[in-house]
């Protein structure tokens, strides 16, 4: 039975599982047609997969969807594109190796009959046509991967529009562009809510939902909070909403001694890395901070033995050391809890024991044989003292939660006896509850003694953990700054030199 | 709130696992019964000795293969590793060497066949498919290059018992079967290497980061595989008297297919040395059963791809892949 309420779209009492976690409880939104609806959250709120809900990528397990009052049941992306929805992903689906214009006509070919060739001039004069209409002026003759991401994006965007989406939805647009090209791509967004598109505009910022949505839908644990005009609401109520306490309870206090230079890096040349020197004292957290390509990355696995050092030296307790390879690294007590947890920091189909002994297999027996028995408790013990939640200690680690996961990670760390931890955005993709306990955990840690690297790109994460924070830029350091003397615009201006 | 979370069927894995072997081993015992019944030939001793020092020694080779596949490579260059070893034995036999030096002497080739295969694989970075598919035909090709393509009788005392002595009454490739198995067993369900070699397959990225030196766990594993293959070439060089340089033609895919009947997946990181043992009983229960009925040989070929293609099936689509 058809509703006609002038919604474009409504998604009515949306639950998703996945085992040991409810990803989405009874969520409601809907949209209204051609307005910019904000889905605001933080990391493991639950946006992500509402949204391959709508996609066609998950299946929900209850819940109904309703396209222009009709109701409708997605079983796959082909269905759900058919229907006018379209998805531009935050790491984007581009083909990198075609052009402009057969990225936008991709499953579509123009061709001339009689003998069906694909008719090329036809498809890229059309393709710039589209790309005009938006305001883009890119040759559509460019191979897709010497684009700038912003371009990438435009080019998506230009891709579902030339198939008809009545739906754009936009999962973090902005997380890889400079403030200029946040501006074009909010234009591009105006003119496309002027001809009648409706978008969903995912994001945990704030700055932007104020600037470009309408409405604004806050979910948070999997559940839907409020949906306000974002006319009517503030920044305190948003952060309240989103949060669901007090922002000043978040990053517990610390006023700990720190003791003297445990690690010097001395003029280091690597590659990315410029020539850095810094050092890290025995129970601080050093933050550094920087943007997308600023060396971080570089640095991290430099210290970790996975690039090698091409100038300079790196010491621990006073002495040189020379890392080579991660077992290098650990065996001078560097542990590492990498960028990409599912890619590089876990082994997805082991167990949460199997990974959290991985790095300290040598002390599971005393001979060749692995003793079960010291397995099993080195797992139970981290997993009790890191508050990490499993059904069991053997179950596989991929159906454990982001921050779960990464606990598992550390425990791996600390099972291995690393006295200084690097850590590389520890609380991206986790949820408030975990990434408050991470805190902790980092803050106990130095009480006891050891020393965190924590690279990070979130403001308030940095300015109200670290002790001191380094500002990384194309390679090398540009500023360094106390916590006391640190905000938010000297850090970005050093990050932007 | 798990972000990216992995669909349901997945965390059922583990168990699935353990019932996954469980139905292998029905399989198993329904076709020897089935056998049992319908060919009076079939449970003799005499068949059944047969049969199992023919399954033994394919099965010292499937073993520790099934190590090499574990930590994510293949090796198909042991039907060649077979051929050629099979050749140098009864070569150096024909002249005269002692017994026990040519074991020594093929065993150690056999290393060496295994360091070319890693330092293919591992230092140079060929991928193993192709590596190991080139150096199949190397083995094979110097097989043929040494007996110019002509078979040698290999007959001697110690030679003769590697395949057809008995220690009471039991086949000695049983027993080395039994050893070998027992000691891949060990190791790659209990030992701290055996670890290693899981991590490197599930995982490579985080088993290095982890410390692991995963290019060394690959190289062994090759080098453990290369003397298996040669174990097992005078294994049947014995069983058969003979040394050919065709030993050993078209053996990687049977034991291969019994691998991944057992449970292992090509990928790498996932596989049970109990899997393979079961894969290679049912193939060779099925292969024997079948050739004890009569059944005309291209037939039998069928069957075996059928129960391989079957057996699969069943458990991708337990995985429920959407894409």
């Amino acid at each position: 039975m058809a509703k006609n309420d002038g919604l474009i779209l409504k998604m009515e009492n949306i639950t998703k599982t996945f085992p040991g976690v409810v990803a989405l409880d009874n969520v409601s939104i809907d949209l209204r047609k051609g307005e910019v609806l904000g889905i605001l959250g933080e990391n493991g709120a639950g946006k992500s997969t509402l949204i391959k809900i709508l996609a066609g990528n998950y299946i929900k397990d209850s819940g109904s969807t309703y396209i222009d009052g009709v109701k409708k049941e997605f079983k796959s992306p082909a269905e759900a594109m058919a229907s006018g929805i379209r998805v531009i992903y935050q790491e984007l689906n581009t083909l990198d190796n075609l052009t402009v214009a057969e990225n936008i006509f991709v499953g579509e070919q123009i061709t001339t009959t009689p003998f069906k060739i694909i008719n090329w001039k036809e498809i890229n004069s059309k393709a710039k046509e589209l790309l005009q209409h938006l305001g883009a002026n890119l040759d559509p003759n460019i191979i897709m991967e010497d684009l700038t991401i912003s371009d990438k994006q435009v080019v998506e965007i230009t891709k579902a529009i030339s198939k008809k989406a009545t739906i754009l939805v936009m999962d973090e647009p902005t997380a890889a562009l400079s403030e200029g090209e946040t501006q074009s791509l909010f234009k591009l967004i105006r003119r496309l809510k002027e001809s009648g598109v409706s978008v969903i505009y995912i994001s945990h910022r704030l700055k932007e939902i104020f600037e470009i949505t309408d409405r604004v839908t806050v979910l948070r644990d999997g559940k839907k909070i409020a949906t306000v005009d974002t006319l009517r609401t503030d920044n305190d109520e948003l952060i309240t909403m989103m949060v669901g306490r007090n922002i000043k309870d978040m990053y517990p206090k610390r006023e700990l001694p720190i003791g003297e230079v445990i690690m010097e890096v001395n003029n280091l040349v690597a590659e990315g890395v410029k020539d850095v020197s810094f050092n890290l004292k025995k129970g601080e957290i050093l933050g550094i901070f920087g943007l997308l390509g600023s060396g971080r990355t570089h640095l991290v696995r430099t210290l970790f033995g996975v690039n090698s050092v091409k100038k300079g030296e790196i010491k621990v307790n006073g002495k040189k050391i020379t890392i080579r390879h991660p077992k290098q690294a650990k065996d001078n007590n560097i542990g590492l809890v990498p960028l990409d947890r599912k890619a590089d920091g876990l082994a997805l189909f082991l167990g949460v024991k199997e990974n959290i002994t991985l790095a300290n297999i040598e002390d599971l027996g005393n001979g060749f044989l692995i003793k079960k028995q010291v397995e099993r408790e080195k797992a139970r013990n981290w997993i009790s003292n890191l508050n990490i939640k499993t059904p069991g200690i053997d179950t596989v680690v991929s159906s454990v939660s982001g921050g779960n996961q990464q606990k598992v990670v550390l425990a791996r760390w600390l099972e291995s006896g690393s006295k200084i931890i690097i850590l590389n955005e520890p609380t991206r993709g986790i949820d408030v509850g975990t990434k408050i306990e991470i805190y902790r955990i980092m803050r106990d840690l130095c009480e006891d003694g050891s020393s965190i690297i924590m690279v990070s790109s979130e403001l308030p994460e940095v300015l109200s953990i670290a002790d001191r924070i380094l500002v990384m830029s194309k390679g090398r350091i540009t500023s360094e700054f106390s916590r006391k003397e640190a905000n938010e615009e000297e850090l970005l201006q050093s990050a932007c030199i | 709130m798990a972000d990216n979370p992995v669909p349901s069927s997945l965390k059922r894995e583990r168990k699935f696992y353990l019932s996954n072997t469980l139905i292998l081993f029905i399989v198993l015992i329904v076709m020897v019964l089935l056998f049992s019944f319908t060919s009076k030939s079939f449970h003799s001793v005499y068949n059944l000795v047969s049969m199992l020092s023919n399954l033994s020694f394919i099965g010292i080779v499937a073993a520790v293969l099934t190590i090499v596949m574990i930590a994510g490579e293949i090796d198909f260059s042991i039907g060649g590793n077979i051929g050629l070893t099979s050749c140098v034995a009864a070569f150096l036999l024909d002249r005269g060497i002692n017994g026990w030096l040519v074991i020594l002497i093929c065993l150690i080739m056999g290393l060496a066949i295994g360091v070319f295969n890693g330092f293919l694989v591992t230092n140079v970075g060929v991928n193993s498919i192709i590596a190991t598919i080139g150096t199949m035909s190397i083995w094979r090709g110097l097989a043929f290059t040494l007996t110019d393509g002509k078979s040698i009788l290999a007959i001697n005392p110690v030679i003769d018992y590697l395949g057809r002595g008995t220690v009471f009454k039991i086949p000695f490739p049983v027993i080395l079967f039994a050893i070998v198995f027992g000691v891949c067993y060990l190791v790659m369900d209990h030992s701290k290497w055996g670890r290693k070699v899981y991590a490197t397959g599930v995982n490579p990225m985080a088993a290095y980061l982890s410390g692991i030196n995963v290019k060394k766990v690959k190289f062994v594993s090759f080098i453990f595989c290369g003397m298996a293959a040669a174990l097992g070439g005078l294994i049947l060089t014995s069983l058969t008297a003979v040394g050919m340089p065709q030993h050993g033609m078209g053996l990687e895919l049977t034991i291969i297919s019994a691998i991944v009947l057992g449970g292992t997946a090509l990928g790498g990181g996932k596989g049970k040395i109990l899997g393979t043992l079961v894969g290679i009983l049912i193939l060779s229960v099925l292969y024997n059963g079948l050739t004890m009925l009569n059944v005309y040989y291209y037939y039998v070929q069928i069957a075996q791809g059928a129960v391989l293609v079957a057996v699969v099936s069943t458990y991708e689509i337990r995985q429920k892949k959407r894409y």
